[in-house]
């Protein structure tokens, strides 16, 4: 066990958002967070990466680890280049004494494994809406981590760009493996990226199951038998009973 | 404005020129009616005392004076503005205290803070000493607004990325504020103009337009009058221009381009 999240409390005000949320994880897998929008899933990832303190619970195993973030929308500098806005995001590392050099390497091999060398002199509103959240996620596993943590990485796109996004992410994700936590409200992020999924229910949050999907992500393909059980499953966790009920 | 949609620039150089034509046109008309070049002089007879001041060395001296004035003025404004602006928008105790002195300076009629200053300072300092009391609190209020610019979502990424404090300073926060900076220098430019001809009309420095426009109006040589406030508005103008080529060539680097090369989606 490297990490687990104890019984972790948020209000704001008199908005209780999450209630009583544990589960754990292990080192180097993927963990997604499934949950309605307007849980507080966002929340509980900003707790984890230490933006904001939690109202009670604890976090064992995540001191002293270092994080990074793949936010909802790229978060992305205008006036900087493809290249440049990796660059700006790995600058603490010069700091850290790691030569400028291998800084460099990093940048070029995280830019060609999410396909965008082609494009590292371009600034972001020349790239699609596709290729900068790609941007994003390069940039995010560029940035070198124990834990990343990725909001809704994979919304808001079309299905071939959330497919490209997906491959894009498991071939970055392989090169180092760190332990990732995603976030999203979609089933299929987690059917297809995640070793385990935690669900969350409806606001005030709390885990309404957990599921662990024991198969290799290369298998895991649209209309495959063995993933369609673990659907079934998630889309009961997630409150769907009826499931043969028409409209 | 959907006259030129089609990428066909307006023209805009051709309707200056038309407007230019129909000022000239205008003050013409009304000078020939009025009939006296003792109250409006004719474009012409203006014409004629700019080519006679431009023949002396007076005129030329006159106009370094007012340049170095003007400069000094601007460069002050913008230092003081500059560094009591970011302290103010990064300290809301800092803004607190100096928003007294910005609303009592902003209110002030320029006229009373010129008579002011001949009680404080020698002639020549006087215009740039109303210039900067005047131009400061522009500065200020953009280098404040500057400083809250940047966008707080990519504040927050730099910070969980650890992106060391300087470099989110040169990176973002000053790329961020710079529109807000340079628009409120090139106001503050255009205002250290006026207020320096003004105070130099009422202080009569050496080597100044505003002196030698007051002299022309004490010896009632309206013509040129119209001639030194032309020599003013043309040099206004042009280092206004001259500024304006200046940031947008410094400014063209943190801009995001219009164009969009790679417009077909995803390969």
């Amino acid at each position: 066990m490297s990490a687990a999240v104890k019984n972790l409390q948020k209000s704001f005000g008199s908005l209780h958002v999450l209630n009583d949320i544990s589960f754990d994880l292990e080192d180097s897998s993927i963990v997604a967070i499934l949950g309605p929008s307007g849980c507080g899933k966002t929340t509980l990832l900003n707790i984890l990466s230490g933006i904001m303190p939690a109202d009670a619970g604890s976090l064992a195993g995540f001191e002293g680890k270092r994080f990074s973030y793949c936010f909802q929308e790229p978060r992305l500098l205008g006036w900087l280049s493809a290249e440049d806005n990796l660059r700006f995001a790995l600058s603490s590392l010069l700091q850290s004494n790691t030569n400028a050099i291998t800084i460099e390497r990093r940048i070029e091999r995280f830019l060609r494994e999410s396909g965008l060398f082609e494009f590292k002199e371009y600034k972001p509103n020349q790239l699609s809406g596709g290729m900068q959240k790609r941007l994003a996620l390069a940039r995010a596993f560029a940035f070198p981590s124990d834990i990343l943590l990725l909001d809704e990485a994979f919304s808001s796109v079309d299905l071939r760009q959330k497919i490209d996004l997906m491959r894009a992410f498991l071939r970055l994700w392989t090169d180092e493996k760190p332990t990732v936590i995603i976030v999203s409200h979609d089933i299929h992020d987690a059917l297809f990226l995640a070793d385990q999924v935690v669900v969350l229910s409806q606001r005030p949050a709390r885990v309404e199951g957990r599921l662990y999907i024991d198969l290799p992500h290369e298998t895991r393909t649209f209309a495959s038998a063995e993933l369609s059980k673990y659907e079934i499953t998630l889309y009961r966790l997630l409150g769907f009973d009826n499931l043969d009920s028409s409209f | 404005m959907p006259r030129y949609n089609n990428g066909i620039k307006p023209p805009s150089l051709l309707w200056r020129l038309i407007g230019v034509i129909a000022f000239v046109a205008m003050w013409q008309l009304t000078a020939s009616l009025v009939k006296s070049s003792l109250i409006l002089p004719s474009p012409w007879e203006a014409g004629a005392a700019l080519l006679h001041l431009l023949r002396r060395a007076v005129f030329w001296t006159s106009v370094g004076g007012t340049i170095l004035r003007v400069l000094e003025a601007f460069v002050i404004s913008l230092c003081l503005g500059l560094a009591s602006g970011s302290l103010s928008g990064f300290y809301p105790e800092v803004k607190a205290f100096m928003s007294p002195f910005i609303t009592g300076i902003r209110a002030t009629p320029v006229l009373a803070l010129i008579l002011l200053a001949m009680f404080w300072f020698p002639s020549t300092q006087v215009p740039v000493f109303s210039a900067v009391l005047m131009a400061f609190p522009v500065i200020y209020t953009s280098a404040e607004t500057g400083v809250h610019a940047a966008d707080q979502k990519l504040v927050q990424m730099s910070e969980l990325f650890h992106v060391p404090t300087s470099t989110i300073f040169w990176r973002l926060r000053l790329p961020s504020a710079l529109p807000y900076l340079f628009s409120g220098a090139k106001n503050a430019l255009g205002l250290s103009w006026k207020v320096v001809v003004a105070g130099e009309v009422l202080a009569q420095p050496r080597m100044a337009l505003g002196t030698g426009m007051q002299d022309a109006r004490l010896t009632l040589e309206t013509p040129t009058v119209f001639a030194w406030a032309i020599t003013t508005i043309l040099l206004c103008g042009l280092t206004e221009y001259f500024f304006g080529l200046l940031t947008t060539k410094f400014s063209s680097q943190f801009q995001q381009p219009q164009e969009t090369p790679y417009e077909r989606g995803e390969q």
